[in-house]
């Protein structure tokens, strides 16, 4: 390693190219981060319905739902990691690996995020819709699923985005428990080479890239689900089905509209 | 707005005797209200309503905002159940029922919104699908009907309110007038024992109220059972085969063709004239 030789005066020297000659290194760290954030919200997303549901519902369950959300709030990611990493070992004997136990801590906070995110969205859709549905002769689970989720995961898109973003900086204490996320393998570079600025510096850079990226990415979606006159961006990707309607309309009579049966 | 002195004797029912129609048509109603009681908490909005309709039948219910016109229209199809009395749907009983009557079997309220149309003061269309969507969309789920058979009855009740050019658009893109004959049309593809309106043209602007009005009218012309809430009262006077003027939660009056001119009493006759 190139940088070795810098080694006795390196506190007061900025190396910057140890970043470049170390870039694999990071960049697994950052797609471990990824890894784990990403698993921990599609399992949050489940989670998190599933509580603004029980939120909404029937009163004993309400409550418990709502203390769940309202602890879990508070945790930081750093005790939630070290509670299923080793206080399950200790109480229960049950060992995760540390992808695992990240995946776990992350869900356990970020479902209680996603389930006030998810109730406020839901809460949002005006109650017609659902009177619409059910005059229709529509079933419960039904006009859930077809009429008010779609809705409210608009609403709800940019808050998702905004969570994964936090999901992947909270990997950064997950270095706690050995993960091999950003901030571990930073700290093991600055064992070696005493860069502690260029290399933490190097670091924010990546998590300042990714929420940049992941906000890109967010947007893109939210646009994509905006239905027009809106979402100029949807109108082209619904192509397909704008020609599917076009045929049918186009396949109708061109009968005076009043006198048909 | 006097009564004539040379009609037959129709029944102008005070509200004691009310839903004792003497010249209506014969046989089993569509629906069959019989005192119909609706409290919210303690505040009691329907009274003990009688109604009666008859299938072909165009009903008119008016009456002052607060009355309970809406209460009405929403118990018939158990968005609002009633918290006491009879509501028979195509001679179901699916309402508390009446005492005296024993244990009737009950309808499910789904079998009743699948007999029972609605159409909403704000439309209420689906504004994440396409206008086609809309209308497809309980045809596939309420019916089962396959994708594209459902799609071409779709694409047929829209073209019958006129709005077929328009399929691929979303209710955002489509004005008020617009918005609303595609609810028509959603409600109509299902096929529905008896289609209710409430305030159907109250949320739009003036000069889009006609062409829902003239929708209505071609659903009328059908043979389609309406009730209807409006306060567009030459509509009603047009097309009311029963009108029922509302106040307090109680039916004041209620007449056949020509009531407008006719009606007796003084409440009804004030708020005609204060509304025509
Ligand atoms: N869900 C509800 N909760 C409490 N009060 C209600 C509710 N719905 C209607 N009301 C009350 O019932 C009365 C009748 O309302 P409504 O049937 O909407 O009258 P209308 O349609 O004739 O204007 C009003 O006083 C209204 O405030
Ligand atoms: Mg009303």
């Amino acid at each position: 390693m190139s940088t070795l030789l810098s080694l006795p005066t390196a506190a007061s020297q900025y190396d910057w190219g140890i970043v470049w000659d170390n870039r694999s290194m990071l960049l697994n760290g950052l797609l471990t981060a990824l890894e784990v954030s990403f698993v921990a919200l599609i399992i949050s997303m489940v989670l998190g319905m599933g509580l603004a549901l029980v939120r909404m519902g029937r009163a004993p369950f309400s409550w418990i739902a709502a203390i769940y959300i309202n602890v879990f709030r508070g945790v930081p990611a750093l005790v939630s990691v070290i509670w299923v990493y080793f206080g399950l070992a200790l109480v229960l004997d049950i060992s995760f690996s540390v992808f695992q136990a990240g995946v776990i801590a992350l869900s356990l906070l970020y479902s209680a995020f996603l389930a006030e995110i998810f109730r406020s969205a839901l809460n949002a859709i005006p109650k017609g819709q659902k009177e619409a549905g059910l005059a229709l002769g529509m079933k419960p689970v039904r006009i859930f699923f077809s009429i008010t989720l779609p809705q409210a995961t608009k609403i709800a898109l940019p808050n998702v985005g905004n969570m994964f973003i936090g999901m992947v900086k909270d990997t950064s204490t997950f270095t706690v428990i050995g993960l091999l996320e950003v901030v571990r393998v930073t700290q093991n570079l600055v064992a070696e080479t005493f860069q502690p600025f260029v290399l933490y510096t190097a670091a924010a850079a990546l998590y300042v890239f990714v929420a940049f990226v992941l906000d890109f990415l967010f947007r893109l979606a939210e646009r994509t689900l905006d239905t027009p006159p809106n979402g100029a961006l949807s109108r082209g990707l619904r192509g397909r089905k704008q020609r599917r309607i076009q045929a049918l309309i186009d396949a109708q009579p061109p009968v005076r509209p009043s006198t048909a049966t | 707005m006097r009564a004539a002195t040379t009609v037959p004797p129709t029944q102008h029912d005070s509200p004691e005797s009310a839903g004792a129609p003497a010249h209506r048509p014969s046989g089993p109603p569509v629906v069959e209200l019989r005192q119909i009681r609706k409290s919210f908490g303690d505040l009691e909005v329907l009274k003990g309503i009688d109604l009666q309709v008859h299938k072909g039948e165009h009903v008119v219910v008016f009456g002052p905002s607060g009355s309970g016109k809406s209460t009405v229209l929403r118990s018939i199809n158990l968005l609002e159940p009633p918290t006491s009395g009879s509501l028979k749907v195509a001679g179901v009983e699916y309402g508390p029922g009446l005492p005296g009557e024993g244990d009737v079997k009950k309808g499910k309220p789904l079998d009743l919104r699948r007999s029972v149309g609605m159409v909403f003061q704000s439309f209420n269309l689906f504004p994440h699908l396409t206008a086609l969507e809309n209308v497809c969309l309980p045809l596939r789920s309420v019916r089962g009907v396959k994708r594209d058979e459902a799609e071409q009855r779709s694409a047929d009740a829209l073209r019958r309110v006129g709005l077929l050019p328009r399929a691929a658009h979303f209710p955002g893109q489509l004005s008020g007038g617009q918005q609303q004959r595609v609810a028509i049309a959603r409600a109509l593809t299902l096929d529905p024992e008896v289609l209710l309106f409430d305030e159907p043209t109250s949320a739009l602007d003036p000069e889009l109220v006609g062409e829902v009005l003239s929708t209505m009218r071609e659903v009328a012309e059908l043979g389609m059972t309406m009730v209807i809430v409006t306060h567009e009262l030459g509509f009603a006077r047009e097309i009311g085969d029963l009108n029922v003027f509302m106040e307090d939660g109680v039916v004041v009056e209620t007449g056949p063709r020509g009531f407008f001119d006719e009606c007796h009493n003084p409440r009804t006759q004030k708020f005609i004239s204060a509304v025509l």
